[in-house]
């Protein structure tokens, strides 16, 4: 018999992750056709490099993969180079001020913006925005706090 | 799941089946005997198994003879779903979809090929299909093996019984095996057939 965690397979994965992993490429790239690419290319390198390299910890992986995809199809196109200048859809909350929300979030400096969206906009844990990363908890929790400084300071 | 993530998933499998990741596709299809999880390999289906998602054993030993690469692919199973609705419908009487035993051992192999010969509406016994299967002392152990059909319906193995006529076992429980016999042959009593004199 094999251990529980030998059971998990690309279906398992992609049937965990799938909606949250084409939310957070359509709020990076704002544009259905871009996410549907980045969302496809996501789960096709998680296939091609099986299997994860942590158990236990498949969902961060996932968006460490997702976000080198975005900045990877940024570069590609050239007009696009650094995480700061991704574009971001609002985040899909309620809320009078949506508009200013994802302006302030917009013009965030390189790292922040990511920090920001995967821990305030998709929920991660702090360990997992770090892996996701590829920083150090301690860097990924001062990137979101200088993050939410600036929104505050941008929304008064 | 909203129609963009189902576009993109649709995408997704296209490219996974073209590169080969996808070994084997599985969807929950409803049916009479309420919802089955379907998995078709490369050599036809691989598991019909009663409820919504596998055991672990189950897909342990699908995940041992073909790897991760099981993806939720309706298309791939929807041969199977259609001939297990004309079968429930009443309009088959004999599946033409292939079967995958790979992951079987030989014993099994052998007791499921002979368990598949008793035709729709006729019935058997173990210890027949344990002397079919050439191991004719093994009416027991034919039990057991019929018991772990992962294919059943179709692989029949409602259709064999125990020896003095009663139902015997069936891995998706008496009911199930009572309405497919009833399915087929119309006449089952609620507790099984009498035992022979």
């Amino acid at each position: 018999m094999c251990e529980m965690a030998d059971l998990l397979t690309f279906g398992a994965l992609l049937e965990r992750h799938e909606k949250e992993i084409f939310a957070y490429a359509l709020r990076l790239v704002g544009d259905r056709d871009d996410a549907d690419d980045v969302y496809q290319e996501t789960f096709l390198a998680a296939f091609r490099a099986w299997p994860p390299p942590r158990r236990g910890q498949e969902r961060a992986w996932l968006y460490r993969i997702a976000t080198n995809k975005v900045i990877d199809r940024a570069r590609r196109r050239k007009h696009l180079v650094r995480m700061s200048d991704l574009r971001l859809a609002a985040p899909e909350r309620d809320g009078v001020s949506l508009a200013d929300l994802a302006a302030a979030i917009k013009v965030l400096p390189e790292g922040q913006r990511a920090a920001f969206v995967l821990r305030k906009v998709e929920g991660l844990a702090y360990a997992e925005v770090a892996q996701a990363l590829e920083c150090s908890e301690d860097a990924a929790r001062q990137r979101v706090a200088e993050a939410m400084k600036k929104v505050r300071e941008a929304m008064r | 799941m909203n129609v963009q993530l189902a576009d993109a998933r649709e995408h997704l499998l296209a490219r996974a089946r073209r590169e080969g990741l996808e070994t084997v596709g599985y969807r929950v299809v409803d049916s009479p005997l309420g919802p089955l999880w379907i998995a078709v390999g490369p050599k036809g289906v691989l598991a019909i198994h009663y409820g919504g998602e596998p055991s672990a054993a189950e897909l342990a030993r699908i995940v041992r003879t073909y790897g991760p690469g099981l993806l939720p692919d309706a298309r791939r199973v929807d041969p199977v779903a259609r001939e297990l609705d004309q079968y429930f419908g009443g309009t088959r009487r004999r599946f033409d979809i292939a079967v995958d035993l790979t992951p079987l051992t030989e014993f099994q192999r052998r007791i499921l090929s002979a368990t598949a010969r008793v035709a729709f509406g006729e019935v058997s016994t173990y210890a027949k299909v344990a002397t079919q299967a050439g191991s004719e002392r093994a009416s027991r152990a034919a039990g057991q093996a019929l018991g772990a059909n992962p294919i059943p319906i179709v692989v029949p193995c409602h259709r064999i019984l125990a020896s003095d006529g009663t139902l015997g076992g069936y891995a998706g429980g008496l009911d199930a095996k009572r309405r497919l016999l009833g399915l087929e042959r119309r006449e089952v009593p609620a507790g099984g057939w009498p035992k022979r004199s």
